[in-house]
């Protein structure tokens, strides 16, 4: 069992008038104040340290462009700093959004220098991204995929092909390539693909035998993209387990349950990310302009409205935080009530990674520190334990592009 | 006064090849070992940290692609950790080579968060590059200078402008800027220019009143450039003074004459830059493809390499350790001798910005931070006074951006 | 500048906004040359075939020897709309004839694409613009200028090369080779000297085209050729042995019959 923790880096500011929302393409950056985001960028940062401390194998990073839900404009910054001031857990970026970059040699250059810092804790996850990402940096939405597909294959192989090498790509063109940096880990560092609700995603990452990561809170949807997972994997020969799959869901933890509900539920408030349960999507022809998602995925995302809106389940996109609490779309209470649900969780999912989204919202430091003592005490030992009992090996237990055990871990 | 840290963070193996030289454009990445390299990124961050200990004001990195001199292929990578793990010293990038990159929106998104996470410390200088860096991220070398500008305008007006705007280019082109990261200091983190032949870089950074810093270690070439600077300052309509100049040189102080010449040596062994004294250039269709350079700057570079070899003088292109010493073109010796020789500089070329190029070359760990502790404890107090009898401040005790009219 | 007896006449001409530098020679229906990434070293032995049927135009495209660039000239379709201008101010008559080398392969091509009316025929000589399924087109950019010329011969002691480009240069002929290297880099750059979309508008071409390749160029391989003549209906090919990217220097005889035939059959 893989166990990470993510926070979004939301912006905080008591008096973020509510039709601002999440702020994506819609906020001027003349909100943006400089000395409040110097204090949460390093915020951050503590938390993300003190989360190593506490035991958790990894510590997630993500990015967003003009979004002030997300503050980690640039996750490779964040990245590098994780790299030099923590020791052990990985540094899991989910992650670069390929089709934006013009010159993914960047990427290569960055990745690299920062897996070398760290000594090779760094899993350099790849995404697509959402249309607003495309409309930041102006990258043509038509070429998205295409774009993801080419910047990743050159990644890939400025990284394990010794330069120098020419690549004269449709989207990507080098001369010379032969960057004085390259992994430290060989043959290169392990790729995970998070998605919420794209088919080809899934279909792509299964290929390629890269863990996926389930970033919708939704059991029954999380089931059907699995399901396109494992079937791929026969299609191409193997048979995927829980080394290949990942969920992450909301969590906060008190000592009490009246605490619990209190402070969890500033998890759903705040400046907020427009992919949550219960915040508004901003105008579709931003977040998904055509050309970046296929038909099926549109259709799935209509899906998860529809779950919503016609009342058959309340965990989705417009529940409410008691709602998402009642569906274990958030898992909320002490320690004792909220392992029964996880173990839910793992027995229906049987994912190997596992990501806690906390301290997230209108969260106080204070409030996050607290239930992250709390999680590496009581709850993350616990599910380890439960783990090992539905045998739910992660990708450093059980290698996922072999399906053979790391002889390491398994000692 | 200013006085910086600098070293240039170059590969480190004894077998290194003579041939291979500074291995740019050159040497596989085969020869790349991570763990090698894991050992001297943290040990070169190790350094700046002790350097801001010891009381410099700046951390300078730089960057070079595909290039076993230069180990920062990122430096933003590098400026990130130091945002956060140094507190008080400047970071100071010399700089980012504005032309190589296809989307300057991520150097803005970047920068702003490293001013951000370092409380506003950062020093986010510009280059054009050599035509190496043109050739490793594939940019069109014939329009460097026109996307240097360009991205810098860029650069400028997304700091400086509530977004959304739009930015419609000759070389760069955004529909909707508007990054939820702006820089802490305002309206903009100082911008400073290295350069070493370039009269027009001079010019450019002259009458943006940034601060330009010299790199060549040639007294005589350094004082026409400044003359440059001067004059368009003043064709500008104000006086530059020492905060609008600075200065990089060699250092290395030891307790005695004999170890400082022992351990000296090293700074001109190892894997090095092709642009300093002693070490030859490689292939000049690489380093200077047509279109970068103009005609002016490719005379200043054929008078820097015939300083050299008409011998009018020994600090030039490819002069042995002990010409460099000789002719102050690396300033070698105990803390006395050294400040004399600083003092001299100082009095000579009046900048009010010093760049300490040490711990290079084949330097061992030790040697830097043993030489690094004397300069800390000796060489800067004693600058510092000197800087003050002459009254040569820095852009910190003086705002470049606000001298004085002429 | 190297001189021949050869009968041709060299002007400049403000023309296209551009200030042009154009040799001509012979008589009859006009021929137009667009040279190669390395520009035009002189009045070749091969024009002097050409002309003694032709009209042969051999203008320094925009950039390359004396002929200035115009600031918003930035690729190959632009200098092909250039061309297309410069043809009809000048008042060549069309459809007309034309050979490109290289570059100039690539460039005609484009025009071709667009307007297949305005070539009565055309030749592509070891055509840039189309990347080759097997080999790569080899990177002038990362090499000097003499590793260049070398790299385009074969036969390194054929009488042109020797005359031009196997010797020492004057540093007035170091210059202009550097100036036609910048012109080059303006426009080949990235991706290096081929097209992506190209391969898609080849059917559009239906100008009649002779493909000449040697045998052994080792600058654009072979397998552009084969491309170029699957995509353009009913192209022709003609590949000479012992040869490499420059047949009109390396081999003019063979090179000005096989397209005397083609232009007058």
């Amino acid at each position: 069992m893989f166990i990470g923790h993510f926070t979004e880096e939301p912006w905080q500011k008591e008096d973020w008038p509510l039709e601002w929302g999440s702020g994506v393409m819609q906020v001027s950056n003349s909100e943006y104040d400089p000395r409040l985001a110097a204090h949460l960028y390093n915020r951050y940062l503590d938390e993300k340290v003190y989360a190593e401390e506490v035991g958790f194998d990894g510590i997630m990073l993500n990015e967003h462009h003009s979004a002030p839900f997300c503050l980690n404009s640039v996750a490779n910054v964040q990245a590098a700093i994780l790299a030099r001031i923590t020791t052990k857990a990985k540094i899991l970026l989910l992650g670069n959004i390929l089709p934006i970059h013009d010159d993914p040699l960047w990427l290569a250059e960055q990745l690299a220098m920062i897996d070398v810092i760290s000594k090779g804790r760094l899993i350099p996850g790849v995404v697509r991204g959402g249309g607003s990402e495309s409309i930041a940096h102006n990258t043509p939405p038509h070429f998205n995929r295409e774009r993801f597909e080419e910047a990743h294959d050159f990644l890939i192989k400025t990284w394990t092909t010794p330069g120098p090498f020419r690549w004269e790509g449709k989207h990507y063109q080098y001369r010379y390539v032969n960057p004085w940096a390259v992994p430290y880990q060989k043959p290169h560092p392990p790729m995970w693909v998070p998605g919420t609700a794209s088919k080809e995603t899934v279909e792509w990452a299964a290929q390629h035998r890269y863990p996926y990561i389930m970033l919708a809170t939704q059991i029954e949807l999380t089931q059907q993209m699995y399901k396109v997972y494992y079937d791929t994997a026969r299609e191409e020969g193997y048979e995927a387990g829980p080394q290949h799959l990942g969920f992450m869901f909301f969590f906060h933890v008190e000592e009490t349950e009246e605490k619990a509900m209190e402070y969890g539920r500033t998890l759903t408030m705040g400046v907020r990310s427009p992919f949550d349960p219960g915040v508004e999507r901003p105008r579709p022809w931003i977040m998904s302009p055509p050309g970046i998602s296929s038909k099926s995925a549109r259709a799935l995302q209509r899906q998860m409205l529809a779950v919503d809106s016609t009342g058959h389940t309340h965990a989705g996109a417009r529940a409410s935080f008691e709602d998402q609490v009642a569906t274990n779309g958030m898992i909320v209470g002490t320690p004792d009530s909220v392992i029964p649900k996880i173990r839910y969780i793992l027995e229906t999912l049987r994912p190997g990674t596992i990501l806690f989204r906390t301290g997230d919202g209108a969260m106080t430091h204070e409030t996050q520190m607290r239930t992250l003592k709390l999680m590496g005490a009581e709850v993350l030992p616990r599910i380890r334990e439960i783990a090992k009992e539905l045998d739910l090996p992660g990708p450093y237990e059980v290698d996922p592009t072999t399906n053979e055990a790391y002889a390491a871990v398994a000692s | 006064m200013f006085i910086g840290h600098f070293t240039e963070e170059p590969w480190q193996v004894e077998n290194w090849p003579e041939e291979w030289g500074p291995g740019i454009i050159k040497v596989s990445n085969s020869e790349y070992d991570p763990r090698l390299a894991h050992d001297l990124y943290n040990r070169y961050i190790d350094e700046k940290i002790y350097a801001e200990e010891m009381g410099f004001d700046g951390l300078m990195l730089n960057e070079h692609h595909s290039a076993p001199f230069c180990l920062n292929g990122v430096a933003n990578v590098q400026a990130a950790i130091l945002a956060r793990v140094t507190k008080k010293a400047k970071i100071l990038l010399l700089g980012n080579i504005l032309p190589i990159h296809d989307d300057p929106l991520w150097l803005a998104e970047q920068l702003a968060m490293i001013d951000v996470i370092s409380n506003g410390r950062l020093i986010p200088g510009i280059v054009r590059g050599a035509g190496s860096e043109s050739i490793a991220h594939n940019a069109p070398p014939h329009y460097n200078r026109e996307r240097f500008e360009e991205a810098h305008d860029f650069l400028i007006k997304t700091w400086t402008t509530p977004g959304p705007f739009r930015w419609e280019g000759k070389h760069y082109q955004y529909r909707y800027v508007n990054p939820w990261a702006v820089p802490m200091q305002k309206p903009h983190p100082p911008m400073w220019v290295p350069g070493t032949a370039s009269k027009e870089t001079v010019e450019w950074a002259a009458r943006h009143r940034y601060p330009y810093i010299m790199l060549s270690t040639q007294e005589e070439i350094t004082k026409q450039m400044y003359q440059v600077y001067y004059d368009t300052a003043k064709e500008e309509g104000y006086e530059a003074g020492p905060q609008n100049l600075g200065y990089m040189f060699f250092l290395h102080v030891e307790e005695t004459t004999e170890k400082a010449m022992e351990v000296g040596r090293t700074l001109t062994q190892g894997v090095r830059s092709p642009f300093d004294p002693g070490v030859s250039k490689p292939i000049p269709w690489i380093l200077s493809p047509p279109g970068m350079n103009s005609k002016g700057a490719k005379a200043m570079q054929r008078q820097m390499l015939a300083f050299d070899s008409t011998g009018r003088s020994r600090a030039g292109a490819l002069a042995s350790f002990e010409d460099q010493v000789a002719t102050n073109g690396m300033v070698v010796g105990t803390p006395e001798s050294c400040i004399a020789q600083i003092r001299r500089i100082m009095e000579t070329l009046r900048p009010g910005i010093i760049i300490f190029r040490t711990g290079d070359g084949a330097m061992k760990h030790e040697d830097q931070m043993r030489t690094l502790k004397l300069m800390g404890e000796e060489v800067m107090p004693a600058m510092r006074d000197i800087a003050k009898e002459l009254d040569l401040p820095g852009p910190y005790d003086v705002e470049p951006a606000a001298a004085a009219a002429v | 500048m190297t001189t021949t007896p050869a009968a041709f006449t060299e002007e400049t001409l403000q023309i296209a906004d551009v200030s042009l530098q154009m040799r001509r020679g012979g008589a009859g229906e006009p021929l137009l040359i667009l040279h190669g990434e390395l520009g035009v070293p002189g009045w070749l032995k091969a024009y002097e075939l050409l002309a003694e049927k032709y009209t042969v135009y051999v203008p320094s495209l925009p950039g390359f020897g004396e002929s200035s660039v115009p600031d918003w000239l930035m690729s190959v379709r632009d200098l092909s709309a250039w061309t297309n201008w410069f043809i009809r101010e000048y008042g060549i008559s069309s459809p007309l004839n034309v050979i490109g080398f290289s570059l100039g392969g690539w460039l005609a091509t484009e025009i071709a694409t667009v307007n297949s009316a305005l070539f009565k025929k055309m030749v592509l000589v070891g055509a840039g613009g189309i990347k080759p399924a097997q080999g790569e087109i080899w990177d002038y950019f990362m090499n000097s200028s003499r590793e260049a010329f070398e790299q385009s011969f074969l036969g390194r002691d054929s009488e042109e090369y020797l005359k031009y480009y196997g010797r020492d240069w004057s540093p007035e002929e170091g210059d202009q080779i550097e100036t036609n290297r910048e012109g080059a880099i303006r426009l080949l750059w990235r991706p290096y000297m081929h097209s992506v979309t190209l391969p898609g508008l080849l059917p559009a071409i239906a100008t009649p085209t002779l493909l000449v390749w040697g045998r052994e160029d080792a600058v654009v391989p072979i397998s552009s050729c084969e491309l170029y003549q699957n995509g353009i209906a009913g192209a022709q090919a003609k590949i000479i042995e012992d040869c490499g990217h420059m047949p009109e220097m390396e081999k003019p005889e063979e090179f000005a019959k096989a397209v005397l035939d083609f232009l007058g059959s």
